[in-house]
């Protein structure tokens, strides 16, 4: 369903003010050293699995809906629907190739650092124009009036899809595509992927699922890129699971990842150039037998919940054993998996002593006696900015969900999506 | 609200009870429901303590369908009342069966007559 006709089912009043504030409470109290008190307010409503914003300085956001599309919300609350997937309707324009099915379809949305002078915006989507199918980094060049997009170029176009259901947990078709798409300080663009549910993309040379590239706007690899000899040169780092959260420390610039684990072991990782994140989920190798349809992913014991240490022991999400120089996690929620989504770095003194601290968004699972765990957690780092320090709960004004996307505004204030349907905007103080 | 509730119930357990047996059997199951019904009146608040611990992390806190996850909210509690009950037994049919799997063996008849009305009915 296009978000057109999820506004039409607003009462009048509220469909009038959509794409504007339409709910706001007060602040919840919080006390403490490490805590903000919190106000919120409901930016967008309605949406169909909005997965991820990006904004302009003037507070121009530009938000994807996962089987929906594009669209531009502009600083006076007007929403425009620019790139629609597949035949949706309701959209200026749209991607005939393009298409949704289980957790692929349109995900990460960034502007381009030169966009007052250049337009250009940047889209990651699941589109059929190859076959197999694959996931596409697309550019456009978006219109003075922000009412439309055009001049497509798929600059990457090779990001394996999965194209049939498997034997495992989630394990249908578009499983595991990474999907964040982010420019760090010095003007390289980031593209995140994940491994598709098969055991040999994530330690492949070639295959372009499972890394974190680093290109520039046209799709070509950064020449300081210094993954292994063989390696695609659009490596940045390989051997990751499912990356969908990426952001770049305030002061040493440094890329990390939040990356879902497998049953176990959600990882925050401090990128280095080339690194390996030591994921490599393919049977008859560190121990193990066969497993099904070739992904141990989800071994031992796929069916039922078991201890998430001896999960880990048995299929590690780093696996220093076979890679010893594997970059090491600095945290691991405590040995739980529970969807962690999304990264950002709060910025501004109203943050108090979060000012500079990373949020991550997580979205919930509750599997095998997991907590479901739905939340924002304030990662705080050492005086080395190489360590984590000390991790919060982000204490909710609101109702908690499925926390896909957190992005930093330009207002000083925290977005959030949450796949029910909510962009929702966290301002401390109040 | 309670009675309407009632009578949902009242009809889920005459759906499973229909299906269960054989045509001779039915003109039992058909003189079950009145005792049935006064019996087992459809516990919300158990079946909400269930979707919050099993069901809204996945498929959303109003049941609407999310991520990968099918809506249920639109749904007849007879339809969800009858996939838990597959899924119970241990059956797969669908990519994300493992997960439904897990959470739905722990499930009592009482709890699936409660979470199937809750599920179809408190959204809407």
């Amino acid at each position: 369903m296009g978000h057109v006709t999820s506004f039409s089912a607003l009462p009048l009043a509220a469909a009038l003010l959509a794409g504007t504030a339409v709910l706001s409470s007060p602040a919840f109290a919080q006390n403490g050293m490490n805590t903000t008190s919190l106000q919120h307010e409901v930016v967008l409503d309605g949406l169909d699995n909005p997965w991820d914003m990006a904004f302009l300085e003037d507070g121009t956001m530009l938000f994807t809906e996962k089987c929906s599309g594009l669209s531009v919300r502009l600083p006076d609350g007007t929403v425009n629907a620019l790139y629609g997937v597949g035949d949706v309707e309701g959209y200026a324009s749209n991607g005939s190739d393009l298409f949704c099915e289980g957790q692929a379809g349109m995900m990460g949305v960034a502007f381009d650092p030169d966009f007052g002078n250049n337009r250009r915006i940047y889209v990651y989507a699941t589109s059929n124009l190859s076959d197999p199918h694959t996931n596409r980094l697309m550019r456009f060049t978006l219109s003075e009036d922000f009412s439309a997009v055009s001049d497509r170029v798929d600059i990457v176009d090779d990001v394996p899809y999965k194209m049939a259901a498997s034997d495992h947990p989630f394990g249908g078709p578009g499983a595991h595509n990474g999907g964040r798409v982010r420019f760090d300080a010095n003007g390289h663009l980031f593209l995140t992927t994940g491994d598709t549910h098969n055991g040999e993309v994530p330690q492949s040379p070639t295959m372009m699922g499972s890394k974190v590239l680093r290109i520039d706007t046209d799709g070509n690899a950064i020449t300081e890129n210094s993954p292994p000899e063989g390696f695609d040169t659009r490596t940045y780092t390989y051997g990751h699971r499912n990356v969908q959260g990426i952001a770049f420390h305030p002061e040493t610039g440094a890329a990390i990842t939040a990356e879902h684990g497998p049953w176990h072991s959600d990882e925050i990782t401090i990128l280095q150039n080339g690194g390996n994140a030591g994921w490599d989920p393919r049977p008859n190798m560190a121990g193990r037998g066969d497993c099904p349809d070739d992904y141990c992913g989800y071994s031992p014991n796929q069916e039922d919940g078991m201890n998430r240490y001896e999960r880990a022991a048995f299929m590690p999400m780093t696996d220093f054993d076979t890679y010893p120089d594997a970059m090491p996690p600095i945290w691991n929620n405590n040995g739980w998996s529970q969807g962690i989504s999304s990264a950002a770095f709060l910025d501004g003194e109203a943050w108090g002593d979060w000012d500079g601290a990373m949020v991550v968004g997580i979205m919930g699972i509750g599997f095998g006696g997991t907590p479901i765990g739905q939340r924002i957690d304030v990662i705080q780092f050492n005086d080395d900015n190489t360590d984590v320090e000390d991790v919060t709960e982000m204490t909710l004004p609101m109702d908690t969900g499925r926390f896909r996307s957190v992005v930093m505004g330009p207002d000083g204030s925290l977005y959030t999506s949450i796949d029910e349907g909510t962009i929702y905007k966290l301002t401390p103080g109040g | 609200m309670s009675k309407v509730y009632s009578l949902v119930a009242f009809i889920i357990i005459c759906s499973f009870a229909a299906r269960a047996d054989s045509l001779a059997a039915d003109a039992k199951a058909n003189e079950k429901p009145e005792t049935a019904a006064i019996a087992q009146e459809v516990d919300l608040e158990a079946a909400e303590n269930i979707f919050h611990k099993s069901c809204r992390a996945c498929h959303g806190n109003q049941a609407q369908g999310v991520a990968s996850y099918p809506k249920l909210s639109d749904k007849t509690p007879e339809y969800i009342a009858e996939k838990l009950r597959i899924y119970r037994s241990g059956e797969k049919i669908g990519p994300n069966s493992i997960l439904m799997i897990s959470h739905a063996k722990k499930l009592s008849d009482e709890d699936i007559a409660n979470i199937s009305v809750y599920v179809a009915t408190a959204f809407d």
